[in-house]
């Protein structure tokens, strides 16, 4: 089932040194990239069917359509790395294992969309991921990939790591904005939307560092090669982060579109010990719970996970056998989003802790049954009234296990609940 | 009239000015929606969540109507269940980890929480768990005190020293409910803005440790008034309470808007001036060095005027104008030389390009469009030869001048403040101060404001007018100066001084022209 597209180069020995790469076909696009009009390359993305690989799968050339015209500011593309979704570890492969894959494709992006300063925001945590990175780029520098003139064309390509300090809220694209302009990251209030009025007051792509990194594939090999994979509405081929209580958790390389339980058996393995499957989190923490039952009729791309009332988020899925406590599970997923809610805006600020607290009290032993209908509540209450939707992700995935697990958390109100470990 | 749009809100069809964010669009035609961190000095921010709004025209369900133009045809729906559930949701997270400690807090009465939650929320607690603690009476440093629990982190003091002061002394720190505004370690509050932070604080969260627990704001009468610290004119609330068996105090400046003026703000120093009209006030009239009744002292005053060879008049910058006008009146008809010679109001240098002025003066202008001689040249040449000078409030020993070393010039004092000029007079008569009189002044800037009588003190001293026309002045009251004003000073032939609108009168430059050629 698994496939080498992205991850073609990461089985090879020191792949992230420059010229290991170019001997595997690194930087290989720019001769076409150059001899095709910009609006040509974003022409080729947009009927690759790309879509944004962070979570929110937004089509990347259609959200390069969306610069103004004729401005005469300049055009920055920022590359969001700060890979903090909990069980999502996708992107630092592509860091490490081939980083001249980014950088070619910023050069792509940066070509299509006209811009010559790209940023790569990473996360804080990736000390040593940072430091490959940054080693590549020096070499993509010294060898003439990157700076005035790329690969000898007459087209500047600057690039800056900045390193993030540890913080969620910086993977939602104006708090990365905000934080890279040196200002505590905090979410914007949208429209304006990056695209107009961005980065240092410019126009402003946002692309998660698997969408960048597809590109050179895109534009050597096509559109119609790239849609080969996946699906109609899902093309292309992802790295899924497969992790939780199965045999063989890893990140693999799977067209779209696959059965999700055909997955987990046969890449991953299958559930551990062979117990039980329970559920799976299908793209990350903030997305919904599904239940075994559910889980068996579900493919891994967007508009089957749409039509199960899920997303299909980061590619990280999290296998939960019968062994999960999804009442402490649920606390530690609030946990996660109360504390990195940045704390601008009333609902998050306030509404995230009161949540914990609730879910605390439930697993002490000293909740009231009205205490669950109350959590029901203060989703409803906090969703869509907030600046970002770092909220929503909490109680969208907290409804979820609210309303499909119900009876453990009426166990824990009873204080019947038996003494099972978080995972 | 700017130009105005209609919108629809709640199914009403309604005319508003053009060019506003919704909340003050709809304001206009009084129409309240809720908001925290909303100021109109500070711009929209969108924290506080609020003023969620829902437009029916297809775009997001909800919007920030802080954040939202108001435009031709908006149909703007404020009175759905979901909105009205949306303000008690907000209220009800803003709430959970407030302290309640209402009474004994200075904001109670005045505090948009106890407001907000009567009007939009009025629900009984569904709180069960314990609740955040924070940092409590912080001191801030530019007498400012801060209550890190009461903060409803709104952001309102953090984007004035940010976008009003430019000093940023103010940040919120940490993330999700433990974010808190503070200060950075050792670098405390430091601008001449700083306790506008207590006033733009929705909440008491920012207290004054000059105001702190000395009132409740419901026994305060909320008076309008002008600053007289400087020559900017500040419009400002005076703020004061009799309380049982005492007599009327001021307990505090605020600012009052005006856009011509001041905008939204005052400085610290103007602010702190009530104290002025407190203490150190002039009680007890002189004659002849002896202590006497007022009526005694204006008598033995008007005998020695008429007994005087040589008189001279010196008038205080901050006198109102229409003071002047009739100290003006009476020197003439006394042969006296008029002077305004105060040099030592203007602290050169200390003022900024904001509010602050270096003129502490409050009316100097006036004494251009009146042609009041303010050179040291005229007065010192008058006072070789004087036998009485009489000062009407203005303190010669701040230009440097020694009172008590006058030679043969007896002094007289007419005024409200205690001062070494006062102190060396032989003759004193107190009177009424700015802020229990009335009157008009001219701001540095050319605008004519006209101030009413704030406080009635127990023993309620004459105003000067009253003083002037019992010395042998021209002028009944204030309709009689300005029917003067007005036939006989040009600058004020076209002047309407019965009706000089709230905001003050901006006297043209062909007036002031016509003055100085």
């Amino acid at each position: 089932m698994e496939v080498k597209i992205l991850s073609a180069r990461f089985d090879i020995a020191d792949a992230n040194k420059l010229e290991v790469a170019k001997e595997h076909g690194a930087y290989g696009t720019l001769e076409k990239l150059f001899a095709m009009e910009p609006a040509e390359v974003t022409e080729v993305v947009k009927a690759s069917g790309l879509r944004g690989r962070g979570g929110a799968g937004f089509p990347t050339g259609l959200k390069w359509t969306f610069l103004p015209k004729g401005l005469d500011k300049p055009v920055y593309l920022a590359v969001n790395s700060d890979e903090s979704e909990p069980a999502t570890f996708k992107d630092r492969y592509i860091l490490v294992r081939d980083p001249h894959m980014l950088i070619e494709g910023i050069i792509i992006c940066c070509y299509a969309i006209n811009s010559h300063d790209a940023y790569i925001y990473i996360r804080g945590e990736y000390i040593s991921q940072a430091k490959i990175l940054q080693a590549a780029i020096d070499e993509a520098y010294a060898a003439g990939y990157l700076g005035d003139k790329v690969a000898g064309h007459d087209f500047r390509v600057d690039v800056t790591v900045h390193r993030g300090a540890g913080a969620y809220i910086c993977g939602e694209e104006t708090a990365l904005l905000e934080s890279i302009e040196g200002k505590k990251g905090q979410p914007r209030s949208k429209p304006p939307f990056p695209a107009v009025e961005g980065l240092y007051g410019c126009p402003t792509i946002i692309n998660n560092v698997q969408s960048i990194a597809s590109l050179p594939f895109i534009i050597e090999k096509g559109a119609d090669a790239y849609k080969a994979y996946g699906t109609e509405k899902s093309p292309g081929t992802h790295l899924f982060g497969i992790s939780g209580l199965v045999k063989k958790p890893g990140m693999y390389e799977l067209p779209l579109g696959l059965p999700l339980v055909e997955v987990i058996d046969k890449v991953a393995g299958g559930v551990r010990d062979g117990r039980k499957l329970k559920g799976i989190i299908p793209g990350g923490s903030s997305t919904p719970v599904l239940t075994a039952d559910e889980a068996q009729s579900v493919t891994l791309d967007y508009e089957s996970m749409a039509a199960h009332k899920t997303m299909f988020g980061s590619g990280g899925i999290v296998v939960l056998d019968d062994t999960v406590d999804i009442v402490k599970l649920a606390e530690n997923l609030v946990h996660f989003y109360y504390h990195e809610s940045c704390g601008q805006c009333t609902p998050c600020r306030e509404g995230l802790g009161w949540m914990l607290k609730i879910l605390g009290a439930i697993i002490a032993g000293k909740g009231k049954a009205k205490d669950i209908d109350l959590l029901l509540e203060l989703c409803d209450n906090i969703e869509m009234k907030t600046v970002c939707v770092l909220s929503a992700a909490c109680t969208m995935s907290l409804r979820s296990y609210l309303n499909k697990f119900r009876s453990e958390f009426e166990a824990y109100v009873a204080n019947t609940a038996s003494a099972q470990p978080v995972m | 009239m700017a130009d105005t749009i209609k919108l629809s809100v709640n199914g009403v069809e309604v005319e508003v000015p053009a060019g506003k964010n919704l909340i003050d669009a709809v304001a206009a035609v009084g129409i309240e929606i809720p908001h925290i961190c909303y100021h109109p000095a500070l711009g929209a921010d969108g924290n506080c969540r609020m003023c969620l709004v829902e437009i029916e025209d297809g775009r997001p369900p909800l919007v920030a109507a802080c954040k939202t133009k108001a435009a031709e045809g908006m149909k703007v729906r404020l009175d759905s269940e979901k909105i009205k559930k949306i303000q008690r949701d907000i209220m009800e997270f803003e709430l959970i980890n407030h302290p309640i400690d209402c009474p004994i807090c200075d904001q109670a009465g005045e505090c948009i929480l106890q407001d907000y939650y009567v009007k939009y929320d009025h629900a009984p607690s569904r709180m069960r768990v314990p609740q955040v603690t924070k940092g409590k009476k912080m001191d801030f440093g530019g007498g400012v005190v801060h209550d890190q629990e009461r903060c409803v982190l709104c952001a309102r003091c953090v984007r004035f020293t940010r976008l009003i002061t430019k000093t940023g002394e103010l940040g919120i720190v940490n993330r999700t409910d433990q974010a808190r505004v503070n200060i950075f370690p050792g670098r405390p509050l430091n601008n001449r803005y700083a306790l506008n932070v207590v006033d733009l604080c929705p909440v008491g969260a920012m207290t004054s440790k000059d105001f702190r627990f000395r009132q409740r704001a419901w026994f305060l009468t909320k008076s309008k008034g002008i600053c007289h610290g400087c020559s900017k004119g500040c419009n400002i609330y005076i703020d004061h309470n009799r309380e049982k068996y005492k007599d009327d105090i001021i307990y505090r400046y605020r600012p009052r808007h005006n856009a011509l003026v001041n905008g939204y703000f005052i400085c610290d120093a103007g602010r702190m001036t009530y104290k002025l009209e407190n203490e150190k006030r002039l009680r007890m009239p002189l004659a002849a060095g002896q202590q006497v009744d007022l009526e005694s002292a204006v008598n033995a005053l008007k005998r020695r005027i008429d007994q005087a060879d040589k008189l001279v008049f010196l008038v205080s910058p901050s006198c109102s104008l229409e003071q002047m006008r009739a100290i003006q009146q009476l020197a003439t008809h006394k042969a006296a030389v008029l002077s305004g010679y105060s040099e030592g109001y203007i602290q050169k240098g200390d003022g900024d390009d904001y509010l602050i002025q270096d003129d502490k003066s409050a009316n100097r202008a006036a004494f251009a469009l009146l042609g009041i001689d303010e050179s040291k040249d005229t007065l010192t040449a008058a006072l070789n030869e004087a036998d009485l000078l009489i000062s009407f409030g203005n303190d010669l020993s701040l230009s440097g001048m020694v009172c008590t070393a006058l030679g043969k010039t007896e002094l007289a004092f007419v005024g409200s403040y205690a001062n070494n000029c006062a102190d060396a007079a032989s003759y004193l008569l107190p009177v009424a101060s700015y802020s229990e009189d009335s009157g008009s002044i001219i701001n540095i800037d050319g605008v004519l404001q006209r101030y009413g009588a704030a406080v009635v003190k127990n023993e309620p001293l004459p105003s000067m007018l009253q003083i002037l026309a019992q010395l042998g002045g021209a002028f009944g009251d204030v309709q009689a100066v300005w029917s003067d004003l007005n036939s006989a000073v040009e600058a004020f032939n076209k002047v309407d001084l019965q009706n000089i609108p709230a905001e003050g009168l901006a006297l043209t430059v062909s007036e002031v022209d016509n003055v100085t050629a």
